[in-house]
This record gives structure tokens, C-alpha cells and sequence, in this order.
């Protein structure tokens, strides 16, 4: 089937499930990429200068762009909205095209979060029907149980949080784990050369900035640092405890009892439903549905349910359809308020 | 002329001395007919060679662009330069001068960081509580960004320097900075400290041949005579 013609048939599925039409903009200002995704996207983004001096880009994702139309008009309440274009990022791999065809769906500002989660899966499932293929998988995982796993563990906060912050980079990941694993953080030849400089910070006004910190802040996380130390042995423990999480995979009605055996193995005070997930048949649509824990560590935004859908066609896997939860996304690129949103888009 | 060989020096600063020094190890006499500061010169009795006086930055940037044959430049300022111009040159020879590290360095103040994954705390924290970006002062954008990037720090904005980035953290416009440093000295003067694992990369003065000279013979024996002695 033509390009075109795949699109238009995705677009009429989509519509027909309820949800309206909306234009995006194809040039948006690179302040809210980095902002939000930190200086290294500018890597990947087209950006480019306007005779104001302001630094605009390609949108560099769709997604990005429906949450920035949905901040900055100010829209409040439940919408349900879907879009198709190109999305452009430059790429390391000269294979991979720099213009990307998607077509997304998404709902914002709706409560109801599981039953939207559901919508979006389903939506998502009646579209897959204008796609020929003869078999698949639809891996579902979900980023919020590994965040519960680590709020239990045994190690300093300061930890936990970088754990959960590093969560979607999965080499940097394995590197804070054998951190974990091996010698303490804190160098007690070093703390002692600095024992006399805080000693003449605490003379001096707490107020007093350096460096744009003030001193206050320095001595607190100092403080936080020397009284919660963390130790190799129980390091080590909990690094074998999340490896182990991590390779859970299986059918997804047995979900929730692997997870619960797992759970109850290591001593972690944690129970799962099987309800919790969007869908409990091992099949739909030929396509054999797995739960996976360490699926969802693509993209930083996503904050709950994720999934993706890959094809068997022409005797080729290929991942046509990818989604899922990012209820921090709206917050992070300026509302003043956490927006639930989930979504999905189709690669054509 | 069609065969001429054109070599890049820098201009000023200790790479030039460095780099002039080699060039009398080899008995190659260099001579500009307008004095010390005439910025193109020849070697006495090769009048193939034509010698051009020019901003370290700049020699890698001809070389790339084939204005240049051979050039000798900071291993810092290739790696800093953007991908098309560095698979433009290839390094020849890599000497022992000029050496000095990239590093990532903080107020000495800042006793509570020790290492980059504190950096990485921190810059979350300016983000989360502050609303802001921690900002970095660097002569070298690219090379910062992928080492922080490297070390889980992802949060924070470049703030661009050309000179005396030492200053910046106590001016106002960066909290943090990364700079080139050959003894530190100048680091400790202003009161910034380096951070443990903050070793970005380690430089030196290298003479670079631009990948479409490098079939040129006179250019290579050239080249072999000058990475022999030094």
C-alpha cells in the first residue's frame, strides 16, 4: 500500500475512535528542547537562528510539539487530539532517515488514567488492521513499578534518585550499577582535606552565594553526604536485586505472579494485580502480548504504562508502533501543574 | 605553483615556540623576508614549502578545507572541531609538547562535590528546585557537552567563553566551567578546584595532514623527517 494511502486509512481509524484532528507547528523554539531534554539534543535538532536572535528548531518529535500547543493555549480539561507529519533529528547511523512520517494520537488532561491507558492500546490495535503482516509481539511494561521496586530498597535517597533519574539510559544505567556495587562514595583522605574549609564556611552567613549556590546549600548537601553514607556490601545486594528485576519477561497474564513471586523472594513489600495492566489476553490481533520490566527505557519522558508493537511482514521484524504514559511531560516544559498524557504514534 | 606544499604554524603562544623549535632539530631554516611578524614565510632552500602563520584554531579549519597540506595545531582544538573537519585530517605525529587536559573544574567552595556523579546531583537539583540550568563556561562546547552527557550529567546549558573562563563562576555567568590547564596553576589562582574524575581529554601539539595531501610524496617525506626528530 502507498504511503499516502496507509496514512490516510490510520487517520480514518483514529477519527473513528473519537479523536479530533489538530495542526502542529513544524518550526518550534529550541529553548523548550533543551530545557527539557538538557543540552546534549541540540545533537540531533535542525536548529537555526531568526532575525530576532532567537534560536528555532525543526520539531524534532510530534509529541513534544501537541504538549507545547496544549501549555501554551492554556487548555484545560480532557482532550482527545491526533496529528501526522514529519518529524526531523539528525542521526549517528547514516542508515537512519533524518525525516521521520508519524502519526500520533494522544489523550491530555483526563483522570481516568487506566481506562485511558486501555483507549490508547486499542486505538492503537484497530489502526495496526490497514497494516498487512502475519504475526507480532505488543510488549507492554511499565515504568511506575520499577519506580515503587526502587522507593523500597536499602540505599541513601540520594541514590534512589539517581537511579530513577538515569532509568531510560541504559548504558550509564549498568555503569551506576557496578558503582553501586563496588566502593563506597565517599573518599575519607578527601573529606579530611576539606574537614578545615567547612569548618570557615560554617563561620561564614548561610546566605552568601558563590558561584551562584549559596553556602547554606553546599553545607546541607555536605551534611546529607556524611550522614548517609553508602556501604559496598549492601550495595551489592541491591544491584543484584534490580539486574534480577530487570529480566523479568513473560506472557502477560503471568504478570502479576511473576512479579509478586518476585516481590516476595526478595523481601520487598510490594503486591501487583493483574488488573493493574491494560490487557490480560496473551493474544490479540495475531499478536502475542509479553510484559516486560525493562521495556520503556527509550525515551526519558515516559512516567507509567509503555508499549510498542513490532510486525512480522515480509518475513522482516519492524516496530511500527510505539506509546505510552508521560504524565511529567506538560510540567516539565512549564505548566505549573502535572498534566496526565498518554499517547502513541505509528513510524510509517 | 602546482607542487606547492603549504604548512601551517601557529601564530603565537607556546605551540609556535614548540613548533619552530622542530623545525631547527631538522637543520630546516625558516625564513620570512619581512621579519618576525610576516606571517607567510618559506624554508630556506625549498621552494616548494610555503610557510603561513596562523591561529591554532585556524590551521585545522584550512587544513579541512585543503587551503593547507600540513599543519601543526592542539590535539584539543581537533577533537573540539565538528565531525566533517576531523575526518578531513588525519593525525601524523603526536609530540611531546604542549601538553595539557580538558578539565571540569568548581569553586573550591563547593565542598560537598566531589566527583562528576555529585555534579550530576547538583545539576538536577538546579533544575528541580531552582528552575534553572546549571551553567558551564567553556571554550569547548562539544567536548564538554559529551563528557557530561557521558557522566550522567544532562542537565544544564553552555554558556560559550573565549577567554578567561576562570572568571566566569565569580562573575555570575557560569556555576561551573571547564577550561584547558597544563600545571592548574591557574586554576588554584582563582580559586576553582578540579574535580576527581573530571578529565575531559588530554591534549598536545600534533601535526595534522589534510587526508588530500596524503598521496603527495614530497609532502610525506616532509612529514617522516619532521615527526623523526623533535
Amino acid at each position: 500500500m502507498k504511503l499516502k494511502n496507509l496514512s490516510e486509512n490510520i487517520l480514518r481509524s483514529v477519527k473513528s475512535k473519537g479523536f479530533k484532528y489538530i495542526d502542529l507547528p513544524s518550526v518550534i523554539e529550541a529553548d523548550h528542547i533543551v530545557q527539557r531534554s538538557g543540552e546534549n539534543f541540540r545533537k540531533f535538532i535542525f536548529s537555526f537562528i531568526d532575525q530576532n536572535g532567537s534560536e528555532l528548531c525543526l520539531r524534532p518529535d510530534l509529541t513534544i510539539v501537541s504538549c507545547l500547543r496544549y501549555l501554551e493555549n492554556n487548555l484545560r480539561g480532557k482532550e482527545k487530539i491526533f496529528y501526522s507529519g514529519q518529524a526531523y533529528r539528525k542521526s549517528q547511523n547514516k542508515k537512519n532517515s533524518i525525516i521521520r512520517n508519524q502519526v500520533g494520537f494522544e489523550i491530555l488532561g483526563s483522570k481516568d488514567e487506566k481506562n485511558d491507558d486501555k483507549e490508547i492500546i486499542n486505538t492503537s490495535l484497530k489502526a495496526l488492521k490497514n497494516l498487512k503482516y502475519t504475526s507480532g509481539t505488543l510488549t507492554i511494561g511499565n515504568v511506575e513499578i520499577f519506580k515503587l521496586l526502587i522507593s523500597k530498597l536499602e540505599i541513601p535517597a540520594r541514590w534512589k534518585l539517581r537511579l530513577l533519574r538515569h532509568f531510560w539510559r541504559d548504558d550509564y544505567f549498568n555503569d551506576l550499577l557496578s558503582r553501586l556495587e563496588t566502593n563506597a562514595d565517599i573518599d575519607p583522605t578527601e573529606v579530611a582535606v576539606d574537614k578545615k574549609r567547612y569548618l570557615n564556611l560554617l563561620k561564614k552567613d548561610p546566605s552568601t552565594m558563590i558561584a551562584g549556590r549559596s553556602i547554606g546549600e553546599i553545607l546541607k548537601r555536605f551534611d546529607t553526604k556524611m550522614k548517609d553514607p553508602r556501604r559496598a556490601s549492601k550495595g551489592k545486594k541491591v544491584s543484584a536485586i534490580i539486574r534480577s528485576f530487570l529480566k523479568i519477561k513473560c506472557p502477560i497474564n503471568n504478570a502479576a505472579k511473576e512479579l509478586n513471586k518476585f516481590f516476595k523472594k526478595n523481601k520487598i513489600n510490594l503486591v501487583v494485580d493483574q488488573k493493574y495492566f491494560p490487557i490480560s489476553s496473551n493474544k490479540v490481533s495475531k499478536l502475542n502480548v509479553m510484559f516486560s520490566t525493562s521495556f520503556g527505557r527509550q525515551l526519558e519522558y515516559y512516567s507509567g504504562m509503555v508499549f510498542k508493537i513490532d510486525i512480522k511482514s515480509n518475513s522482516k521484524i519492524v516496530n511500527c508502533c510505539a506509546g505510552g504514559r508521560y504524565d511529567g511531560l506538560i510540567s516539565d516544559l512549564g505548566s505549573k501543574k502535572q498534566v496526565p498524557a498518554v499517547g502513541a504514534a505509528f513510524n510509517l | 605553483m602546482k607542487d606547492l606544499i603549504k604548512i601551517g604554524i601557529p601564530s603565537k603562544g607556546r605551540l609556535r615556540k614548540d613548533v619552530l623549535n622542530i623545525f631547527k632539530k631538522n637543520k630546516l631554516k625558516l625564513i620570512s623576508s619581512r621579519g618576525d611578524r610576516d606571517l607567510i614565510g618559506s624554508i630556506k632552500g625549498k621552494q616548494n614549502i610555503e610557510i603561513i602563520y596562523l591561529h591554532a584554531r585556524e590551521i585545522i579549519e584550512q587544513l579541512a578545507g585543503k587551503s593547507l597540506d600540513l599543519g601543526f595545531s592542539g590535539l584539543d582544538l581537533l577533537k573540539e572541531s565538528e565531525i566533517n573537519i576531523q575526518n578531513n585530517i588525519k593525525v601524523f605525529k603526536k609530540y611531546p609538547y604542549g601538553q595539557a587536559t580538558l578539565v571540569v573544574a568548581i569553586p573550591t567552595d563547593f565542598i560537598d562535590i566531589f566527583s562528576m556523579a555529585d555534579l550530576e546531583e547538583v545539576a538536577f537539583e538546579f533544575k528541580d528546585k531552582k528552575k534553572k540550568r546549571l551553567r558551564v563556561a567553556t571554550k569547548y562546547p562539544n567536548l564538554t557537552r559529551e563528557f557530561f552527557y557521558s557522566k550522567g550529567v544532562t542537565q544544564f546549558s553552555i554558556v560559550k567563553s573565549i577567554g578567561s573562563t576562570e572568571i566566569a563562576p565569580y562573575t555570575g555567568s557560569s556555576e561551573v566551567i571547564t577550561d584547558i590547564t597544563s600545571t592548574g596553576s591557574t586554576l588554584a589562582a582563582n580559586n576553582l578546584r578540579i574535580i576527581n574524575d573530571g578529565y575531559i581529554l588530554k591534549s598536545e601539539l600534533c601535526m595534522m595532514v589534510a587526508k588530500s595531501s596524503l598521496q603527495n610524496k614530497k609532502l610525506q617525506r616532509l612529514a617522516k623527517l619532521l615527526s623523526t626528530k623533535y
